[in-house]
């Protein structure tokens, strides 16, 4: 591998108004490698990718492509000279076909709709990727959106491609497909850097692996110097790996069964969640985990208020031994039922507000407030009580709740929840986009509230999640739980064969 | 930090003060009486009815929506008022009427959008257009025009009426003004509406009666619309119902946008209602004493709402680059 790298980044600067993103950072990329970036919520690899891809210039340090000096004004001008970068948000357009956006940006005055999608259709299959090139991408799922990202990138025949988070939307067997392509990629003489928060399949993909803190540069070396352990004292500076997820043989005793609080009876709505039933415990972590669109979102989205079950023979919710049906989320809070989205940013927080706000908005949703007009004292004692417990990190509390990064944000929507005093409270996902940080903090509070006596649902599709917080893990597969683990027994080849099969 | 630098990082609530500013003053040296207290007072008496349709129109965007029947629903409920006190009906239970009618309507259209779910332009648009139908088929009889009677006795005053001086419109806009600012920032249900502005499924999750509150959104800037109304009718002893003709609403819309409320919702005060009413004031105040002609006037006005707009979209954009979480 003592060739001319392809990329090559020297002492790279980038500041955004005045403060460093990146500070000094070299970077080298080889022809034909897969190069893992990994780091933090806020280290600074979104920034070098992008610096990389010409949507950034440097402040100062130079950018080499094949051993020259360049200096790519936009994404376009990269992208002719081979550079390609997948974007976390999918930049298709969505009312266009997907032959139409295989062909965006270089479309001819004239072009003929039946051309088109026949030679999408040979491309396609020549990538392996099973998706129609005459459907409207609105109409694709994540995996689906992302292999045409990825297809157009090998179509404008990029030597490098950047992929920023790619797995984060996949289900393992449409990441079994990705990882295959890539290392075809590889061979075809491609080079990837593959951003990512899953460590193992930096681990398991990567021919090197940079890892950057604070926007400085810490170590980069060829995968087999690396495991677990160390990659993430890298990025945090310090072990973390036991505190977050403990050893794989490491058995914990689960905490005793409370009171059954809910009682869920063939519950249904649509195709998505069908006649399923269970329960959950009060003082317990009951873990739900399934493939993505299996159903279990929706189920406490409905024993939540949030979606309505079927009309006919949807079903029975009992709480506490009460039925139940909540045709909104207000009523459900104010019965102890909290539900923590996982999409914060779509149905989380409120953007335009400061983390202070957001979490007296939380407190006025449930009616708990003392005074009967706003209080901006109550406000900013709530605040200061709740960022300090939950360690929100931000200038103050007054920060807006977008500027922070997922892990602060995500803690900001829990403390929201937390302030609606639950009885039962759901959380859907609550580690997804969190730096490793943030997530030990996240469990921590996770597993206190159970011990204080609260009924706690965690949905994950993250196993080792599952097996660290939950005494109880419920499975999903096609819209119902199929199995149910106490945690002594489970292990994540029982759960995924169960998701599974 | 987020806004464009080349905007020398100023609000557009800042930009658009600043204007009304230097247009004051180049007027004030400029032309004649503009500095004389009555032409003030007039150009303040000019706006003052603009202004409150603003604030409820305010109170409406900042929950994401907007309301095209104000016009409309000021119209018809003031003149049938008038109408109901020409046939001898007493004041007070007319004046009742009146706005139990505009708020009845308000309501209707608030439970259209809220619970039936069709797009706030297109249920307000077609709520206007009922109600002057309705109002002139149904309510008023005989001309378009319905003029004051005599037994309109002490609500006269409130259009013609002066206290210490200042005229009493004036005097109303300012209250409503204090009214809404209280209640945008005190009231539970003034907090609740930026809520469901700024994010309506995350208002909805966290327990925010969201469909009341889109409702009562409206059947407040009904209330605004017949206290407009009544101003209107006394001011000039009648009320021509062929104003739900006019272009009045996109005026109403210019204060609110030119001032710097985002029609995306969430983003807002009164201050910026203040602050475009005032710009449109001077405006048209200046025009007039310059002796321009109304249709280039609106030329002009116009003008300026798509600069507003357009400002409004540079400065408060909502696309994904700038929409993100700080991943910097």
């Amino acid at each position: 591998m003592k060739t001319t790298p392809l990329v090559e980044l020297r002492d790279v600067t980038k500041e955004f108004h005045g403060n460093p993103a990146i500070k000094n950072v070299n970077f080298e990329l080889y022809p034909a490698e897969i190069h893992s970036l990994l780091g933090e919520n806020g280290a600074g690899k979104s920034t070098l990718t992008k610096i990389i891809a010409g949507v950034h210039e440097p402040t100062a340090g130079e950018v080499l492509f094949n051993g020259e000096k360049v200096n790519f004004a936009n994404p376009q001008e990269a992208m002719e000279n081979g550079i390609a970068m997948v974007f976390q948000e999918t930049s298709l357009v969505p009312s266009l076909t997907v032959a139409q956006n295989l062909e965006l940006g270089n479309e001819k005055l004239l072009s003929r709709l039946r051309g088109l999608y026949i030679s999408a259709q040979q491309f396609l299959q020549s990538l392996n990727f099973e998706v129609d090139p005459t459907m409207q991408v609105s109409q694709l799922g994540a995996a689906q959106k992302q292999m045409v990202e990825i297809a157009r990138a090998v179509r404008h025949q990029a030597k490098v491609i950047i992929f920023d988070e790619p797995t984060a939307t996949l289900t393992p067997e449409e990441k079994h497909h990705f990882f295959a392509l890539v290392n075809r990629l590889k061979k075809d003489g491609v080079s990837i850097i593959f951003i990512s928060h899953a460590l193992e399949e930096a681990l398991a993909v990567s021919d090197r692996i940079t890892i950057l803190r604070d926007g400085e540069h810490v170590v980069t070396d060829v995968v087999s110097a690396f495991d677990r352990d160390s990659i993430i004292r890298h990025m945090v500076g310090r072990t973390l790996s036991h505190e977050i997820y403990g050893e794989a043989g490491d058995k914990r005793q689960a905490r005793p069964m409370g009171r059954r609080v809910l009682s869920v009876q063939n519950l249904s709505m649509g195709g998505i969640v069908r006649n399923t039933s269970f329960s959950v415990f009060e003082g317990q972590i009951t873990g739900v985990f399934g493939l993505i669109g299996s159903g279990r979102t929706e189920t406490f989205k409905i024993i939540s208020g949030v979606l309505k079950r079927d009309f006919f023979h949807g079903g029975e919710v009992r709480l506490n031994g009460k039925p139940v049906r909540y045709r909104v989320p207000r009523p459900a809070i104010h019965d102890g039922i909290v539900y923590v989205t996982e999409d914060r940013k779509l149905e989380g927080f409120f953007e335009t507000k400061s983390i202070a706000q957001n979490i007296y908005s939380g407190l006025l949703g449930a009616d708990l407030n003392r005074a009967p007009v706003i209080s901006y004292k109550e406000m900013a004692d709530l605040a200061e009580v709740w960022t300090k417990r939950l360690n929100v990190k931000a200038i103050d509390n007054n920060s807006r709740v977008i500027e922070l990064s997922g892990g602060n944000q995500q803690k900001v929507v829990v403390a929201k929840a937390l302030v609606q005093k639950p009885k039962l409270i759901i959380l859907d996902e609550p580690t997804r986009g969190v730096d490793v940080g943030a997530i030990s903090e996240i469990h921590h509070v996770i597993n206190e509230l159970a011990d204080s006596g609260m009924s706690v649902v965690v949905i994950s599709s993250y196993l080792p999640e599952i097996l660290k917080l939950s005494d109880r893990v419920l499975v999903y597969r096609l819209g119902r739980v199929v199995e149910e683990f106490s945690v002594e027994e489970a292990t994540e080849e029982k759960i995924m064969y169960a998701a599974v099969h | 930090m987020r806004f464009p630098k080349r905007l020398g990082s100023l609000s557009q609530e800042q930009i658009v003060f600043l204007i009304t500013i230097c247009m004051f003053l180049v007027f004030s040296l400029t032309l004649d009486n503009f500095l004389a207290t009555s032409n003030i007072l007039s150009l303040l008496r000019s706006v003052a009815v603009l202004g409150i349709l603003g604030l409820g129109m305010l109170i409406v965007v900042l929950g994401r929506g907007i309301d095209l029947s104000m016009v409309a629903n000021m119209a018809i409920s003031v003149a049938w008022t008038i109408q109901l006190v020409r046939v001898g009906m007493p004041l007070g239970w007319a004046l009742t009427t009146g706005l139990g009618f505009s708020l009845l309507m308000s309501a209707i259209t608030g439970v259209l959008i809220a619970y039936a779910e069709i797009p706030a332009i297109f249920a307000t648009l077609a709520m206007g257009t009922f109600i002057y139908g309705f109002g002139r088929a149904h309510l008023i009889t005989g001309t378009d025009v319905v003029y004051l009677p005599a037994e309109f006795g002490w609500a006269s005053a409130i259009g013609q009426g002066k206290l210490a001086g200042i005229p009493v419109p004036i005097l109303l806009a300012i209250a409503m003004a204090i009214i809404a600012y209280l209640f945008l920032r005190y009231s539970k249900l003034g907090w609740n509406i930026f809520n469901i502005g700024d994010n309506q499924s995350a208002a909805r999750i966290s327990g925010i009666p969201v469909r009341p509150v889109i409702v009562l959104k409206y059947v407040l800037s009904g209330g605004a619309a017949y206290v407009a109304g009544l101003i209107t009718a006394t001011a000039v002893q009648s009320m021509n119902t062929r104003i739900v003709n006019s272009n009045m609403i996109y005026d109403v819309i210019l204060i609110v946008v030119l001032g710097g409320v985002s029609l995306s919702g969430g983003r807002g005060s009164v201050r910026n209602v203040i602050v475009g009413t005032l710009l449109i004031g001077v405006l048209v105040n200046g025009m007039t004493i310059m002796d321009i002609q109304y249709t280039i006037q609106n030329v002009i006005k116009s003008l300026i709402l798509l600069l507003a707009i357009v400002a409004d979209s540079l400065i408060n954009p909502r696309d994904e680059q700038t929409g993100q979480q700080g991943d910097i």
